[in-house]
């Protein structure tokens, strides 16, 4: 058990990485940062839908994509892999559709069918590749990613400046782009998340919004997956996003609050790992659930409760945040 | 009969486990060519090859009967759920006495499984997220924590060679005596717990609130199923990989359901589908040299499903397409012979023939179109063709005059009873008269008092005129039929 | 207490108060149903006629008061309850004919674990064969249209063989002569001393179907014969307008702690 669990070293865990390990450290942290906001800002609408199952379902299936397009274009730039995943994603939605519309099988089977198979299809894949030699794809990294190396990867470099490693900074261009279009598409995205009948009352292409929407979570989970995996990506989308509908019921707090516990999670998960020498990105999920947790247990001793019952009172679905924006 | 065969099928294979084993560790094995390795797969020659495949085939039915459940009462994302959350349960199961027990990692997987379910129910009733949110959040945290202690027993001295990561993607070969002896007394447990309870599992899922009402103990029966699945999930981790399991669970239960109506037949269906997928899985890792058994018992699953989804005869969507194609031309070949009696009945049934250039201008096609469809009626045996012309056969004349006595009903029924102008009846009875059943077409008749007009003052061919057999003669004109009497 | 007297009395509520997730539905509902009687139960929507019912079976939580079914509690006398759900609460796909479905409403009967016997079968054959659908037997439920399954459903309520009947709107999306067959065969079993509470949303037909009515709106508005109740007065007050306050202030009553 000694073994299993490193002394508790207040030096060690708290004080050495922000001090002799801070080049590594920062971009750790700033890594799991920007996945865990990158996606829980997309989550945050996949929740709004109920659909958070269908990031569980493309975070899984876009493992065939990434192994097929290493397979067609023989090299792993990032443009070849990104196509590859985002046209699997993409088809996980067809076939859960396409499943669920011309037969009898409910949507939860067909969810479950569609991103098993596809997953099960990029494993074989992946497998066999490796018993040939072919490639050498690191079966962990699937699960849980390697976001310990990151900071490992020679640094970009920008009209001569050493920005930092390739990995974090397309993840940061990522977040920023997704906050922005949050930003630009802000009326279009709720109204089409709350009342898709309103929407498309209105003339709105609500089939547009949620094929945008399923876009934007494909372009999240595949630059997620290399830092974090595919399995892991699911806490991220799902995880932050409820805590933050836990303590407000209005959309805009959310978001911020999303943002705030992924900067949270980040830091405290890389305490964790340090602490207990494990997969940073499984530390970090596990704090995210644990603040998660706290907001739950917290929501429950009824301070907050109280208060958040109050706003619903008003609202139109209790579940959704008020639409006062609009 | 149906109830013996699970249980008998089961036996056999727990027999089948040999007490001597002359084994080679499969790692060992070498065999190079694929050939060689296909061949000690069928001659069943070693020990741990045979638990291999033994342990995929009941893990296949355990599945597949837990699956069926998942899929009537729509909670395959629960089966996800729950076997992603058992994988720190494996974790602590390993770290009881630091070695692959199966029975510690059972109960460690089991208790992780259960709070998993817990803990859905937890957040369901305390706060205001969704079933769906409620699944991910245990789905992904569970994980999370289970990723930890296994990067952690990986760093202990001895963790590392454990074998934990076979639990990942599963390996059918590293499956030990143990393992293959809990996967049958599970099945055993999962057969026979549905075959006795097969009334109470059914009407639990199908209806809950009446089964409440009859005063049975719903939530007892939930409970159980739940247990059976963590059981199942728990059982079959090492086989298939904690990733895959779901699939394992869903995939045989889903294309069972495309094949049959009844509860009873979709439990054995699946049973055997999960059997047959385990045992390809198993088929192929081994060939494959030790390549990860879970996706190909997924694939080798999925294809069946696949098979069942497009060629299942009643809800397959190749047999919904014939059918509606064969439909479609049924429809076309009774659309021509109506043409064909309309030329006649315009000619006043002077005539048996109809010409195909008179045909062709009725329909307003060309000459190669009408002879195109009429040579499609005539496979049926409707009308005999000649080279400019074509005449009814007995059983075409019956047709015919079926379809033109559906179609004058219907139209009059709807000016009569619905009280719709007469010119707008037309395009619904063009529809209603294929579809228009002999005991709808008495009950019209009846509610029509025999009428022998249509609105449109067309003649309506009664049960004489279609048992004659032919067109009307000269001498039957006297029952009405023939030109309208001015 | 005089048990006989109360041991007859098919249905007995007092006070029964329920609650959906804190928010309360129905309030104070005191009644007593005499055997022998076809009973509507109207009320707006969202009046509370189906959990009334339900609360009655005890599938939802009571906030307070008790029910009593000839004379016991529910769990006791379960057996003596026939009880046909809407047509919406069950899966149609689900993998079962609709010989199957009549049958589980022998099961209330049957031991666990038991399989029916041929009497059963035969009991389902002839509920089947009243509610002419004996035809269907082996069919798949979902391929029936909306006005068989309610019969299926009808069916399986008669083949419990009960004392007193719960039925949720069992004329939703039924034809017209179907409505006049299903209504023909609660009166059959209402002369033959069983007692029917039917949820029914159709005024117009309300005051032809039943001989007595029980108007609900969130609290007992009436209940006696119909031609007592059915007065334009007890309507106004049972469809007019919402109980805004009662409902306000109650819900600031769940909410504060």
């Amino acid at each position: 058990m000694q073994q299993l669990i490193p002394p508790f070293d207040w030096h060690r865990i708290f004080v050495q990485p922000w001090t002799t390990d801070f080049s590594i450290t920062i971009w750790v942290v700033l890594m799991g940062f920007f996945v865990t906001a990158a996606c829980g800002l997309v989550g945050n609408y996949l929740l709004l839908r109920r659909m958070a199952l269908i990031g569980d379902a493309i975070s899984h299936s876009i493992l065939p994509g990434l192994v097929l397009a290493f397979m067609i274009f023989k090299h792993n730039s990032t443009w070849v892999m990104f196509l590859g995943a985002f046209s699997a994603g993409l088809l996980t939605v067809a076939i859960i559709e396409f499943i669920h519309r011309q037969s009898r099988i409910k949507p939860d089977a067909a969810i479950c069918i569609a991103f098993t198979v596809l997953f099960a299809l990029g494993v074989a894949l992946m497998s066999s590749l490796e018993s040939q030699g072919t490639i050498h794809i690191d079966a962990e990294c699937v699960l849980y990613g390697e976001i310990a190396f990151i900071p490992l990867e020679p640094p970009t470099v920008w009209n001569g400046m050493e920005i930092g490693p390739p990995s974090a900074v397309r993840m940061g261009i990522v977040l920023v782009v997704v906050a922005l279009a949050i930003a630009v598409f802000y009326k279009e995205l709720l109204v089409t998340a709350f009342d898709g009948g309103l929407a498309k009352s209105l003339g709105m292409r609500t089939s547009v919004w949620h094929y945008a929407l399923m876009g934007a979570l494909a372009i999240v989970v595949v630059s997620a997956f290399e830092a974090v995996g595919a399995i892991l990506a699911v806490a991220m989308l799902i995880v932050p996003p409820m805590f933050a509908a836990q303590l407000s019921s209005i959309l805009p707090v959310r978001l911020g609050l999303t943002v705030l516990h992924a900067g949270l999670s980040a830091v405290l998960g890389l305490h964790l790992s340090v602490w207990l020498n494990c997969s940073g990105a499984g530390a970090m999920v596990v704090a995210a659930a644990f603040l998660f947790v706290l907001a739950w247990l917290g929501t429950m001793a009824g301070s907050i409760r109280n208060r958040s019952l109050a706003v619903d009172r008003c609202s139109r679905d209790e579940n959704l945040p008020q639409v006062r924006s609009l | 009969m149906r109830r013996l065969l699970l249980p008998l099928l089961l036996f056999g294979c727990v027999f089948l486990v040999p007490e001597v084993a002359h084994a080679v560790r499969i790692s060992e094995l070498t065999d190079s060519t694929m050939m060689d390795r296909a061949v000690r797969f069928f001659t069943f020659r070693d020990a741990s090859l045979r638990n291999a495949l033994i342990g995929s085939m009941l893990l296949g039915i355990c599945c597949g009967l837990m699956g069926t459940f998942l899929v009537v009462r729509k909670l395959a994302l629960m089966g996800d759920a729950l076997s992603h959350a058992v994988l720190p349960g494996v974790a602590l199961g390993f770290l009881w006495n630091m070695a692959k027990d199966p029975l510690a990692i059972f109960i460690g997987a089991t208790i992780a499984g259960l709070l998993g379910a817990g803990t859905i129910q937890l957040i369901r009733n305390t706060t205001r997220h969704k079933e769906d949110a409620a699944l991910g959040f245990v789905l992904a945290s569970f994980f999370g924590v289970g990723i930890c202690l296994f990067t952690m027993i990986q760093n202990v001295p001895g963790g590392n060679k454990s074998g934990l990561d076979k639990f990942m993607f599963g390996q059918a070969a590293s499956l030990g005596r143990g393992d293959v002896w809990l996967l049958a007394v599970i099945a055993v447990l999962a057969v026979g717990t549905v075959a006795i309870f097969y009334k109470e599992y059914t009407i639990t899922s199908f209806d809950a609130g009446f089964a409440r009402s009859l005063g049975m103990p719903v939530q007892i029966f939930h409970y159980s199923l739940m247990l059976l699945l963590a059981f199942a999930i728990v059982s079959s981790l090492q086989a298939v990989g904690v990733v895959l399991v779901s699939a394992m669970l869903v995939i045989p239960a889903a294309a069972a359901f495309m094949l049959t109506d009844r509860l009873g037949i979709m439990l054995l269906l699946a049973a055997i589908f999960g059997l047959c997928s385990g045992a390809v899985g198993a088929f192929f890792s081994f060939v494959g040299r030790n390549l990860p058994t879970g996706p190909f018992m997924v694939l080798a699953a999925a294809a069946v499903f696949a098979i069942a989804l497009f060629f299942g005869p009643r809800h397959g969507i190749v047999s919904r397409w014939w059918r509606q194609r064969s439909r479609s031309a049924r429809v076309q070949r009774e659309n021509t012979l109506k043409a064909i009696y309309h030329v006649l009945e315009g000619n006043e049934f002077r005539s048996e023939h109809v010409s195909l250039r008179e045909l062709a201008e009725r329909r307003r096609e060309t000459l190669e179109d009408v002879q195109r469809q009429l040579t499609a009626v005539r496979r049926t045996g409707f009308v005999t063709l000649f080279s400019d012309a074509v005449t009814f056969t007995p059983s075409g004349w019956q047709r015919a005059c079926e379809i033109v006595r559906n179609h004058r009903l219907w139209e009059l029924y709807l000016t009569n009873a619905a009280h719709i102008a007469a010119d707008h009846v037309h395009e619904d009875a063009e529809k209603i008269e294929h579809i228009l059943g002999e005991d709808a077409v008495r009950q019209l008749e009846k509610r029509l008092n025999y009428a022998r007009r249509d609105p449109h003052g067309k003649l309506i061919p009664g049960i004489e005129d279609i048992s004659l057999g032919s067109i009307p003669q000269p001498a039957d004109r006297a029952t009405g039929f023939g030109p309208a009497p001015h | 207490m005089n048990a006989p007297d109360s041991s007859s009395t098919p249905l007995e509520v007092h006070d029964l108060t329920v609650a959906y997730h804190k928010k309360p539905v129905l309030y104070g509902i005191d009644l007593q149903v005499p055997e022998g009687s076809l009973i509507g139960i109207i009320g707006p929507n969202g009046a509370g006629k189906s959990t009334f019912i339900k609360a009655v079976m005890g599938l939802l939580p009571v906030s307070s008061g008790w029910v009593k079914i000839f004379g016991k509690s529910y769990r006791e006398n379960c057996h003596r309850v026939g009880y046909m759900p809407q047509r919406e609460s069950v899966d149609w796909d689900f993998p079962v004919s609709v010989m199957d479905v009549v049958l589980m409403g022998r099961y209330g009967r049957l031991r666990l674990a038991q399989r029916p016997t041929k009497q059963d079968r035969e009991i389902a054959r002839n509920c089947l064969e009243k509610v002419k659908m004996l035809p269907f037997a082996n069919r798949q439920i979902g391929n029936l249209s909306g006005g068989q399954q309610q019969r299926v459903f009808l069916a399986r309520a008669l083949a419990q063989e009960s004392d007193l009947y719960l039925m949720d709107e069992p004329f939703v999306g039924v034809d017209a002569a179907t409505e006049a067959a299903i209504i023909a065969l609660l009166r059959e079993l209402k002369s033959r001393g069983k007692t029917l509470l039917v949820v029914h949303h159709d005024l117009a037909s309300a005051k032809e179907y039943f001989d007595k009515l029980i108007l609900l709106n969130m609290r007992l508005v009436a209940f006696g014969d119909t031609d007592e109740v059915f007065t334009p007065e007890i309507l106004q007050t049972t469809y007019g307008g919402r109980l805004t306050i009662l409902s306000e202030v109650a819900q600031t009553l769940s909410t504060t702690p």
